[in-house]
């Protein structure tokens, strides 16, 4: 190579610029043309003015989108620990009922989950709580029906904003393939951890607690990222039950302008930043864990 | 012993099977306060399921163990209480690698001995001093070699005030030059007084340790004799070929 990025003394050579360059040339090429990519789109946005109403009738979903995927992801990740936790469960009824639950999910579309729980089980379950008097009350204060009326009227499906149905069926899906990423990651961690910890006198939990899901959860960070990426994609399939969510806005706009290019190239844009923006950071994430590892 | 007192381990009858293997043929055993009991035998001989066995990580078939006057399979023996007064220290070390070699020591007294984190910290650095690594405090377990790792392992298990350490050939997963500095800290532990049972293939720590030596075989206690009997008149043929194999060279 080079002479003068092997010699020490040369004291101007902070870093290697000609093995940085290759780096980035190699494997980074992608993400310095997706940029370059981005930046043409954003002048082309910003010098049209169809795209820039285009734009601003879409932004407000943005919103809407992260929304859903942060929250079902929260309640994803809690879902799906503890069915991961119930899978490796010996007790035979546990086990079979969340591995049950698992396979149902996982074997259903996402898109009929999603019209399973806006059309049937929303209503049902309401169906189910008007009967007793004491849930209907909270729920109707729950959702902000007004005090002075709560006592004379039932809760009614319409009620239930749609975002907060959907936001349940995205939950428990991706809790079912959480509850996959979480098993691997105990089962990942040697048996003799376990062991060591119950040798000293803990408990199952406290062993769960303090020895295996930290070790477990660490090597499953970058699975629940990409986890969280797929998941703020499949946030577009709430469009079909008209949540204000990108996809359905860009929908919207248009059917009623006719204007498809111009909608679905704004939401493609919106979309692959999200997405590749949150890629880069698993990425990173991988790196630190492996480099983490390589040290040990 | 001379005290006819009551064993600090009593073994009755143990068997256990592993599919269609005999792991544990019928073995009676008492151990009493205070001994360094060292078990030996060729590998697949029950050593380490009988040791296991002791603080349950492995269930027996049939039979009893009593454990400082607690029935082990007695359903309403708390297992986990048993296991606080039983140490163990394992052959791959089992250390908590997320956590500092400190914290190592630290989690199990905190959590199970509700200790402050001040008093477990205390105890813990005493314990450090003692295995001879005060230093690698706040290391994280990888980071250590393999006998510094086994000498945390057993300041670990000390940390909880055992009655009784059981040793699951410690030195057996250590490169040469590190098997003695573990001996070493064992050989003190067992000038202190404390019960050991030690699975191992270290004759010399046998010697120099060890109250009473086991032999086991197929699952069977074949002779139970002290370090002398042993070297000097092995009674059964199988200790004879067992010993003439590993004494040879």
């Amino acid at each position: 190579m080079s002479i003068s990025s092997q010699d020490p003394s040369s004291p101007r050579q902070f870093i290697d610029v000609r093995k940085f360059t290759t780096q980035i040339v190699r494997h980074r090429s992608w993400f310095v043309s997706f940029i370059v990519l981005d930046i043409l789109v954003v002048m082309a946005i910003t010098s049209d003015p169809i795209l820039i109403e285009t734009w601003n009738y879409i932004v407000p979903g943005i919103a809407v989108t992260i929304q859903i995927a942060i929250v079902s992801f929260i309640l994803a990740t809690i879902v799906g620990l503890v069915t991961a936790l119930g899978r490796i469960s010996s007790n035979s009824l546990i086990y079979n009922s969340s591995t049950l639950y698992v396979e149902l999910f996982r074997g259903l579309p996402l898109l009929v989950i999603i019209l399973i729980f806006s059309f049937v089980i929303t209503p049902a379950l309401i169906d189910f709580v008007t009967t007793i008097p004491f849930l209907d009350d909270l729920l109707q204060h729950l959702v902000g029906i007004p005090e002075d009326r709560i006592a004379t009227t039932l809760l009614r499906t319409r009620d239930i904003e749609e975002t907060t149905r959907i936001i349940f069926a995205f939950a428990l899906t991706y809790g079912a393939f959480m509850s996959e990423v979480f098993r691997a990651g105990i089962e990942s961690i040697g048996r003799g951890q376990m062991e060591a910890a119950r040798s000293l006198g803990m408990t199952y939990t406290q062993a769960m607690r303090y020895v295996i899901l930290p070790q477990a959860v660490r090597n499953v960070l970058p699975a629940m990222a990409n986890n969280f990426v797929l998941l703020l994609k499949d946030t577009s399939l709430a469009s079909v039950v008209a949540v204000p969510e990108i996809s359905h806005l860009t929908r919207q706009y248009s059917s009623n302008r006719f204007r498809y290019p111009q909608g679905l190239l704004i939401l493609s844009f919106i979309y692959a930043n999200l997405t590749i923006i949150m890629s880069m950071g698993v990425y990173w994430l991988e790196s630190r864990l492996k480099t983490d590892k390589r040290e040990d | 012993m001379t005290e006819p007192k009551q064993p600090i381990i009593q073994i009755r009858n143990a068997s256990k099977r592993f599919r269609n293997v005999l792991a544990l043929n019928n073995v009676n055993l008492d151990i009493h306060a205070g001994q360094v009991v060292v078990i030996i035998g060729p590998s697949g001989s029950g050593k380490s399921t009988l040791l296991r066995c002791i603080n349950r990580l492995e269930v027996l078939d049939e039979g009893d163990i009593w454990v400082d006057g607690m029935q082990l399979d007695h359903s309403a023996t708390n297992i986990n209480r048993i296991r606080e007064e039983v140490g163990m220290v394992f052959q791959q070390f089992n250390l908590f690698p997320n956590l500092t070699v400190l914290q190592n020591v630290m989690l199990a007294q905190q959590i199970v001995r509700k200790r402050s984190k001040d008093a477990a910290e205390r105890t813990a650095r005493g314990l450090l001093e003692k295995v001879g690594i005060p230093e690698k405090a706040d290391v994280f377990p990888p980071k250590l070699s393999g006998g510094q790792q086994q000498r945390v392992a057993i300041a670990r298990a000390l940390a909880m005030n055992p009655k009784i350490m059981l040793f699951d050939e410690p030195t057996s997963a250590l490169d040469p030059e590190m098997i003695k500095e573990v001996l070493d800290v064992m050989l003190d532990l067992a000038k202190e007084g404390i019960t050991m049972v030690v699975v191992t293939h270290e004759m010399g720590f046998a010697r120099a340790a060890a109250n009473r030596i086991i032999f086991m075989d197929q699952g069977e206690k074949l002779e139970d004799t002290t370090p002398e009997g042993l070297f000097e008149s092995p009674e059964s043929q199988r200790l004879q070929q067992f010993l003439s194999k590993i004494l040879s060279h």
